[in-house]
C-alpha cells in the first residue's frame, strides 16, 4: 500500500498523459487512450479515498514526496479531504467528456491533438491546484489552471479569442490580488504555510484581516464568477468546444469554490468571518458572502431565461448555480455545508450531461440556435432522455439529486432563521424552472423543422455518456447517500461535524428527507399513469405534417412551433429590471483604461521632448528645495 | 590573479586596431570582434572565479591611488555583469553590415564602456564611461543608413548631450563639496555633507543624467522612435546591458554617496511613474517594436523601483528583473526583426513561423510573470520586498506593479493571438538561423525555470556582497587619503 499512501503516482500518470497526448494527440484513437487514462487516475483517487474515509484522523493529507525551497519560501504538494473530493468530480468530469470526444465526435475534426493537450492539462493543473500544500503552491496552481482555461477557450479562434481574451483580463486581475494577499501574509506571517497564516490572522488587526478578505475574495469570486465578477463566463463557455465546455462549466469555476473553502474559511476561519463586523452596519463579513451568493443566484438565472443559444442559456445558469455552492458552503453548519458541496457533485452530473446533449444536437444539426430547433425527440429520443434527466436536476426538482442538494441549503437556511435569503434562493429556482423547460421545449418538442427531416440519433459513444451521466444524478437522487459519501470526507477535513445521513437521505431534528420513499412513491406514480395511459390508448400515430388545427391542414412552410420570444408575459412585467448595470461598469473602467493609456502615450509623442531634462531638473530640485 | 581592467582594455584596444586589420585582411577583422566578445567572457568567468576564491578587491590602475588613480572594484555584482554585457554582444553582434569596420568598432566601444561601468567605483570615471556608451550608440543607432533612423539618432543625441551636461554639473556638485569622486571615500562622508539639499540636488541631476540611458521618466521619451528604428540587434544591446548598466551607476551611488531616504525616494518614484506611463503607453501602442519599447521602460522602471529599496532583499530583486530583462527583451526585439510594424498584419505569423510564435509565447508567458517562469520568481521576489519595506510610497509601487501586469498580460496576449491567428496572407517567416540568437536566450530562460534553486541562492549572494559596503571599504585602497581631505 506504501505505494498508494502518496499523491505522487496521481501526479505523475496525470503529467503523463499531458505528455501522451502531447505526442499522440493526432492519432485516431488518441480519445480512448485520454479515457483510459482518466480512468486510471479516478482509480488512484478511489484507493486514496478509502484511505482517507478510514482514517482515524479527520485532518489527514495524502503528500506528495516532491518538495521545493526556492529562496527560504518551501513550496509541497498534499491532498486534504476537500482536495479529493473536488479532485473525484473533477477526473470524472473528465472521464466522460473525454469518451463523449473519443468517438464519432473527434472523427475528421482539425486540432485534435491541441483540444487533447488542453484537456489533459486542465486536468493536471486541478490536480496541482487541489493537492497545493501552502500558499505558494496554491497560487502556482491557481495560475496554470487561468492559462489552461485560456488556452482551451480560445481553441475555436475569432470570436472565441476575444471571450477568452476578456475571461483572461479577469483572471489576471484575480491573480494578482491573490498574490498580493499572499505576499502581505508571507511578510507578517514569516511563512507561506497554511498554519503559519492561520496562527497570524487569528491575532491579526481588522483591517489586515479585511485587506486579506477582500483580496483573496474578489480573486477566488472572479473564478467562481459571483456577481459583480460574473461577466466573463458564459460567453466564454459557451464558446469551447462542446465537450470541453461541459468539463469546464462542470467543474471549472469550482476552483475558486475550493480556494474560497481552503483559504477563506480554514485560514482566515469562519469564526472570524462572523465576529467581523461590517462597519456602520448591522451585519458581519460572512453576510456580506451569503448576500452576494443570492444575488448570483437571482440575476444570472434571470439573465439565462432571456437567451436564445443553448450554450449561453446553459452557461448562465452555470453562474447562477455557484451560487447555491457558495451559500451552503457559507453557512457553515452540518447540513449547510453538505448541501454546499453536495450541489459541486450534483450540478457537475447534470451540468456536463446538459452541455453534451446540446453539443450532441449541434452535431447532427449544426447549431444551438433555440430559435431554429424543435421537435427533435422524434429523431434524437436517447438525447432527449438525457436532457430531461439533466434539466429536472438542474431544476432542483425530484427524482433527480438536484432536489436533494437544493433542499439541504433551504432547510439550514430556514434552521439559520434567514428568511430572505431563503426567499432569494426560492426565486432563483423559479427562474431555473421558467427557463429550462425553454431549453427542453424548443430543442425538442413541438415542431420538427424540415431541414431536420433527417436527422439521425447520435452514435453509442456520444449516447452512452450522456446517459451515463444522467443515470448519476438520478442514482445519487435516489440515493443521496452514496455521494454523502464523498461530501463527507470533504467536510470533515473543513472540520465541519459530518452531517447524520443515511442512504436515502437525512434525519434532522426539524425534519428528515428520504429519497428511496419519495423516489418510489413517485416511480409508482408515474407507473400508474403510463399503465393507465397504456391501457386506455386509443391514438392514432400520424406524421406532424399530417395534421389539422384551426380547421386548418398544416403544412410545412407554417410554423406552429412557438420558440421566439419565449415568456412574454412576463417579460412585459420583469423586463425592466434588466439594466446591464455591470456591464455598464465594466465598460466604464474599460475606457479609464482607454484615456489613461492615450494619456500615456501623449507624454512620448510630445515635439517637446528634448527639454524634458530641463523640466524634470527643475522639478526635482523644486523638490528638494521646498520643504 | 586576472587584473580587473583587462575585461575594458581588451575591447577597447581592438577596437583602435580594427580599422588597421581590416585593411589588411577582411575575414580576421569580421572575425575580431566576436572573438573579443567571447574571450571578455572568459575574463568575466575568471574574476568571478578569483572573487569567489579571494573575495571581493578593489585594484588601482598604474599604482596609481585615488583621488589621483583610476580605481576598479571587482565584485560578483560586476563579474557577472561583465559576462552578461559580452555574451549579449557576442549574440547580438552585428551581421552583414556595408561597412566592414564602422559598427564593429562602435560596438567594441560600446561593451568596453558597459563593462568599465560595471567595474568602476570613481564617478568620474563612470560618467567617462556612460559617454563613451553614449557616443557608440548614436553612431550605433544611425548606421542603419535611413531618414527615420537619423533623425531618430539625432533626437535621441540632443536628449542625451542635455542629460550628460546636468549629470556633469551634478559630479561638479559633488566635487566642490567634498574634493573626491571615490565612491568609497563618497560613502565614508555622505551622511555629513551628501544628506542636504546640496547633495540631494546633485543626486537629482545624476538621476536625470543617467536616467536618459536608464529610460527613466521624463527622460526616455527617446526609447520609442529609436528601437522601432533602428536594427533589433542594436536596440537588443541598448535595452539589453546598456540600461542596466546606467542603473547600475544608480545604484553603485545610492549604496555610497547617496546611502540616505530622500534619494531612494527620488529613484522610487521615478521608477513608478516610469513603469506606469511604460506600460499605459505599450496598451496603447500598435507596432510592435514601439510596444517592445514601452514595455522595456516599464521594466526598468521596476529595477529602478527595486534599487531604490534600503534593503538586500531590494537589491536582489532588482538584479533579477535586471537579468530575467537581460535574457527576454533582446529575444523579443530579435522576433520583432521580420515581426516590425503593426500587430494587425501579424495575422497568421505562427504558420509561417510556428518556433518563432512559440519562442515569443513563452518569452512573454515569463514577462508577464506566469509561475513557474522566471519572471514570476522576480516579481514575486520584488513585491515580497516592497512589502518588507512598509512605507506607504512602497505599497504604491506594488500596487502599481500588480496593476500593470494585467496591462501587460493584455497587451502581450493581444499580440500572441493574433500571432495564432489563422489568416490568408502570411507575415514574412524567420529563416533558422536568424532564429538561434534568440533561441539560445530562450534556452538560457527555460533553463532557468529548472534551475531555479541554486539560482536563488547564487543571486542572493550576489546581492549581500554588493550591498555589504564594509567589505568594499575593508578591501578598498584609498579611504585613509581620501578621508583626509575632507575640508
Amino acid at each position: 500500500m506504501s505505494m498508494f499512501g502518496s499523491l505522487d503516482p496521481l501526479l505523475s500518470v496525470s503529467l503523463l498523459t499531458v505528455l501522451l497526448m502531447l505526442g499522440l494527440g493526432q492519432h485516431r484513437h488518441a480519445g480512448w487512450l485520454a479515457v483510459a487514462a482518466y480512468l486510471v487516475q479516478l482509480i488512484l483517487l478511489g484507493v486514496m479515498g478509502t484511505m482517507l474515509a478510514y482514517s482515524p484522523d479527520k485532518d489527514m493529507a495524502i503528500a506528495s514526496g516532491l518538495q521545493i525551497v526556492v529562496m527560504g519560501d518551501t513550496m509541497s504538494w498534499a491532498m486534504t479531504g476537500l482536495g479529493w473530493f473536488f479532485a473525484v468530480v473533477t477526473v470524472g468530469a473528465a472521464l466522460f467528456t473525454a469518451w463523449f470526444a473519443a468517438g464519432a465526435w473527434s472523427e475528421g475534426r482539425q486540432g485534435m491533438r491541441l483540444y487533447q493537450v488542453c484537456m489533459s492539462l486542465n486536468v493536471f493543473a486541478m490536480l496541482l491546484l487541489l493537492s497545493s500544500g501552502d500558499l505558494l503552491s496554491l497560487f502556482i496552481g491557481w495560475e496554470l489552471v487561468s492559462w489552461a482555461s485560456f488556452l482551451i477557450m480560445a481553441q475555436r479562434g475569432g470570436e472565441a479569442v476575444q471571450a477568452a481574451f476578456r475571461y483572461l483580463v479577469y483572471a489576471m486581475s484575480g491573480a494578482v490580488a491573490i498574490l498580493a494577499a499572499i505576499i502581505l501574509l508571507k511578510v507578517n506571517a514569516g511563512s507561506l504555510s497554511y498554519s503559519a497564516a492561520r496562527d497570524y490572522l487569528a491575532g491579526a488587526p481588522t483591517s489586515i484581516l479585511w485587506l486579506c478578505i477582500g483580496l483573496f475574495g474578489s480573486g477566488f469570486l472572479i473564478k467562481l464568477a459571483m456577481v459583480p465578477f460574473h461577466l466573463w463566463q458564459a460567453r466564454a463557455y459557451s464558446l469551447t468546444p462542446g465537450p470541453a465546455a461541459a468539463f469546464l462549466g462542470a467543474i471549472s469555476s469550482r476552483m475558486g469554490l475550493f480556494a474560497i473553502a481552503a483559504v477563506i474559511m480554514t485560514v482566515v476561519g469562519m469564526d472570524r468571518l462572523i465576529e467581523l463586523e461590517i462597519p456602520y452596519t448591522f451585519l458581519v463579513a460572512r453576510d456580506l458572502w451569503l448576500w452576494l451568493a443570492a444575488i448570483t443566484i437571482v440575476v444570472p438565472t434571470f439573465i439565462a431565461l432571456k437567451q436564445t443559444d443553448a450554450r449561453m442559456l446553459l452557461a448562465w445558469h452555470g453562474i447562477g448555480q455557484s451560487g447555491y455552492m457558495l451559500m451552503g458552503l457559507m453557512l457553515a453548519s452540518p447540513m449547510g455545508a453538505a448541501g454546499g458541496l453536495l450541489h459541486v457533485f450534483n450540478y457537475a452530473t447534470y451540468q456536463a450531461a446538459l452541455f453534451l446533449t446540446v453539443t450532441a444536437v449541434a452535431y447532427r444539426t449544426g447549431t444551438t440556435n433555440l430559435d431554429r430547433l424543435g421537435g427533435l425527440v422524434t429523431r434524437m429520443p436517447l438525447t432527449f432522455v438525457a436532457m430531461l434527466l439533466g434539466i429536472i436536476g438542474l431544476a432542483g426538482l425530484p427524482p433527480m439529486n438536484g432536489f436533494v442538494s437544493k433542499w439541504l441549503v433551504y432547510k439550514s437556511l430556514l434552521a439559520q432563521e434567514m428568511p430572505l435569503l431563503f426567499l432569494a434562493a426560492s426565486i432563483g429556482t423559479l427562474g431555473t424552472v421558467l427557463s429550462v423547460y425553454k431549453l427542453i421545449h424548443n430543442t425538442f418538442l413541438g415542431q420538427l423543422r424540415l431541414e431536420h427531416e433527417n436527422v439521425r440519433e447520435v452514435p453509442w459513444s456520444m449516447v452512452i455518456p450522456m446517459l451515463s451521466l444522467g443515470g448519476i444524478a438520478f442514482i445519487t437522487g435516489y440515493m443521496p447517500g452514496l455521494a454523502l459519501d464523498l461530501v463527507t470526507i470533504a467536510q470533515q477535513s473543513l472540520g465541519i461535524t459530518a452531517l447524520d445521513y443515511h442512504l436515502g437521505g437525512v434525519n434532522t431534528d426539524s425534519g428528515s428527507l428520504d429519497m428511496l420513499w419519495v423516489v418510489s412513491i413517485m416511480l409508482i406514480a408515474i407507473g400508474i399513469g403510463a399503465l393507465v395511459f397504456l391501457a386506455g390508448n386509443r391514438s392514432k400515430r400520424v406524421h406532424q405534417f399530417d395534421n389539422y388545427a384551426g380547421g386548418h391542414f398544416l403544412s410545412s412552410d407554417m410554423r406552429y412551433h412557438y420558440s421566439h420570444n419565449f415568456y412574454p408575459g412576463l417579460m412585459r412585467v420583469i423586463g425592466p429590471w434588466y439594466r446591464g448595470s455591470i456591464r455598464w461598469l465594466e465598460s466604464v473602467l474599460v475606457s479609464i483604461t482607454a484615456f489613461s493609456t492615450s494619456l500615456s502615450l501623449g507624454i512620448f509623442r510630445s515635439r517637446f521632448a528634448s527639454y524634458y531634462p530641463l523640466f524634470g531638473a527643475v522639478v526635482l530640485l523644486l523638490w528638494v528645495g521646498l520643504p | 590573479m586576472i587584473s580587473l581592467a583587462l575585461p575594458v582594455v581588451l575591447p577597447l584596444l581592438s577596437a583602435f586596431l580594427l580599422p588597421v586589420i581590416a585593411r589588411a585582411n577582411r575575414t580576421t577583422a569580421s572575425l575580431l570582434g566576436p572573438a573579443v566578445a567571447v574571450v571578455n567572457v572568459f575574463f568575466g568567468l575568471l574574476i568571478w572565479q578569483s572573487i569567489a576564491e579571494s573575495g571581493p578587491r578593489t585594484e588601482a590602475l598604474g599604482g596609481f591611488t585615488a583621488p589621483l588613480g583610476i580605481a576598479f572594484h571587482g565584485d560578483p555584482l560586476a563579474a557577472l555583469m561583465v559576462i552578461a554585457i559580452s555574451a549579449l554582444t557576442f549574440l547580438l553582434w552585428p551581421k552583414g553590415s556595408h561597412d566592414p569596420v564602422r559598427e564593429p568598432v562602435l560596438t567594441l566601444l560600446l561593451m568596453a564602456g558597459a563593462c568599465g561601468i560595471a567595474l568602476s567605483i570613481d564617478l568620474f570615471n563612470l560618467f567617462v564611461f556612460y559617454e563613451l556608451v553614449a557616443v557608440a550608440s548614436y553612431g550605433l543607432v544611425a548606421s542603419q543608413g535611413s531618414g527615420k533612423s537619423y533623425i531618430a539618432a539625432l533626437r535621441f543625441l540632443i536628449l542625451s548631450a542635455t542629460g550628460s551636461a546636468m549629470a556633469l554639473l551634478g559630479i561638479a556638485l559633488i566635487y566642490s563639496v567634498t574634493g573626491t569622486l571615490n565612491l568609497v571615500a563618497l560613502g565614508g562622508m555622505s551622511e555629513l555633507l551628501l544628506s542636504g539639499p546640496l547633495g540631494i540636488s546633485a543626486f537629482a541631476l545624476l538621476l536625470i543624467g543617467f536616467g536618459v540611458k536608464a529610460e527613466l521618466f521624463p527622460v526616455n521619451t527617446w526609447v520609442p522612435e529609436v528601437y522601432a528604428t533602428t536594427t533589433s540587434r542594436v536596440a537588443g544591446l541598448l535595452c539589453g546591458v546598456i540600461s542596466k548598466m546606467a542603473l547600475i551607476i544608480l545604484l553603485k551611488l545610492l549604496l555610497t554617496a547617496f546611502d540616505n531616504e530622500a534619494a531612494r525616494t527620488l529613484l522610487l518614484t521615478v521608477g513608478i511613474l516610469s513603469l506606469l506611463t511604460g506600460e499605459l503607453a505599450a496598451y496603447r501602442a500598435q507596432d510592435l517594436r514601439r510596444i517592445l519599447g514601452f514595455s522595456s521602460i516599464a521594466q526598468l522602471g521596476i529595477v529602478a523601483i527595486a534599487f531604490s529599496i534600503d534593503d538586500t532583499a531590494g537589491v536582489l530583486a532588482g538584479i533579477a528583473v535586471a537579468m530575467h530583462h537581460l535574457l527576454t527583451k533582446p529575444s523579443l526585439f530579435l522576433l520583432a526583426e521580420k515581426w516590425g510594424g503593426r500587430i494587425n498584419a501579424l495575422r497568421g505569423a505562427s504558420s509561417a513561423s510556428k518556433s518563432g510564435a512559440l519562442l515569443f509565447t513563452f518569452i512573454a508567458l515569463s514577462l508577464i510573470g506566469v509561475p513557474p517562469l522566471p519572471g514570476f520568481w522576480a516579481k514575486y521576489l520584488l513585491l515580497s520586498a516592497l512589502f518588507d519595506a512598509g512605507e506607504q510610497l512602497h505599497y504604491l509601487a506594488a500596487l502599481i506593479l500588480l496593476m500593470t501586469t494585467v496591462i501587460e498580460a493584455a497587451y502581450l496576449m493581444r499580440i500572441i493571438t493574433r500571432l495564432f491567428e489563422p489568416h490568408a496572407e502570411r507575415p514574412p517567416s524567420h529563416a533558422r538561423q536568424e532564429l538561434i540568437p534568440a533561441m539560445v536566450l530562450g534556452g538560457v530562460l527555460l533553463l532557468s525555470v529548472f534551475i531555479v534553486v541554486p539560482l536563488g541562492e547564487g543571486l542572493s549572494r550576489v546581492a549581500e556582497q554588493t550591498v555589504d559596503q564594509q567589505l568594499a571599504i575593508q578591501t578598498g585602497v584609498i579611504t585613509p587619503l581620501a578621508m583626509s581631505n575632507l575640508p
